[in-house]
């Protein structure tokens, strides 16, 4: 384990961290509000019976909304240093998304080969 | 080694301690690698029920429009997505050097995902009262694997927290402990990830 060099800060440079950590708070605060107002919109579209082909575009857009969101701000994902685990999670979401999209395509629309 | 100095004054507590050693810098890598890899698993679950939806042998049983229950749903996506929030809480806590609000935190996490859990399991029993089993049908496989193995993942991610509070509680917070929490909270934040899909997929485009 390499050894841990750890600078004492200056009162005003601990200030300056904790203010800029608030800032990060609230922004992730108003991220969740988003992700709770996305939720409650996604069921109540489902709730009051909208047109489902429109239906079904919207929630999945606000799904993928959501998990954004949720990579960026509460997964820290928009910091420095994330590289590597921007390249994993879009390696995965490549495969999850040709995975999906083959198997409805195979089942649903295409026709039998 | 770099010693493990716990409950260090604010000042000398590093600006991001989860990545401040090389041991916590690899958690981190090798954790996102391994969500990578937990995208790529889930997929082929969603690929699956996607495929197998409402594929039933009789038309006495019963399809996803009839079984679900938009109410339930709901209420468990807001214990989930309040729980993200909380272990983010705990999180802001640990990088401000706040071991016992660390704590509560996570405890509160804790709390919600266990409540969580107690409606999932709420849910497949009344399922499986209405002939909805895992052997009933192909949609019943596809669907009892999907959710099941998400609250697998709740279950394991409970015992993980669970057990960091407990492991912790005598010795407080150091650069060591602090990429432990850090790793649990991203586990902790993919799980509601997962369930953003499943809600958005499974139910809400199952009963429309």
């Amino acid at each position: 384990m390499a050894e841990l060099e750890v600078k004492s800060m200056t009162e005003t440079q601990l200030r300056n961290l904790r203010r800029q950590r608030t800032k990060e708070m609230r922004l992730q605060l108003t991220g969740f509000g988003l992700m709770i107002f996305l939720t409650f919109m996604a069921f109540g579209m489902v709730a009051l019976d909208f047109d489902p082909t429109f239906i079904m575009g919207v929630v999945m857009l606000f799904a993928f909304i959501q998990v954004i969101l949720q990579f960026y701000y509460f997964m820290h994902m928009k910091d420095q240093g994330h590289d590597f685990a921007k390249l994993f999670m879009i390696v995965g979401m490549f495969f999850a998304i040709s995975f999906c999209v083959t198997f409805i395509y195979i089942v649903w629309i295409g026709s039998p080969i | 080694m770099a010693e493990m100095k716990y409950n260090v004054p604010n000042e000398q507590w590093p600006e991001h301690p989860e990545t401040a050693t090389l041991e916590g810098k690899n958690k981190f890598v090798g954790f996102w690698t391994f969500l990578g890899g937990e995208t790529v698993l889930f997929a082929s679950l969603f690929a699956t029920y996607l495929a197998l939806k409402d594929s039933v042998p009789s038309s006495d049983h019963l399809l996803a429009a009839d079984l679900f229950h938009l109410e339930l749903a709901f209420v468990m996506t807001m214990l989930l997505l309040t729980s993200s929030l909380t272990s983010v809480y705990a999180v802001y806590h640990m990088r401000n050097n706040n071991f016992s609000k660390m704590q509560l935190w996570l405890a509160v996490t804790v709390l919600l995902g266990a409540g969580f859990l107690a409606l999932e399991i709420y849910e497949f029993y009344e399922y499986v009262h209405l002939g909805h089993t895992f052997r009933s049908s192909a949609f019943g496989s596809a669907f009892y694997i999907l959710i099941g193995t998400h609250g697998f993942h709740v279950i394991i991610g409970l015992i993980w927290i669970t057990g960091l509070i407990i492991r912790n509680a005598t010795r407080g917070l150091s650069v060591y402990t602090a990429a432990k929490v850090n790793t649990a909270a991203l586990y902790w934040h993919f799980i509601d990830v997962v369930w953003v899909f499943i809600f958005t997929i499974v139910y809400l485009l199952g009963v429309i």
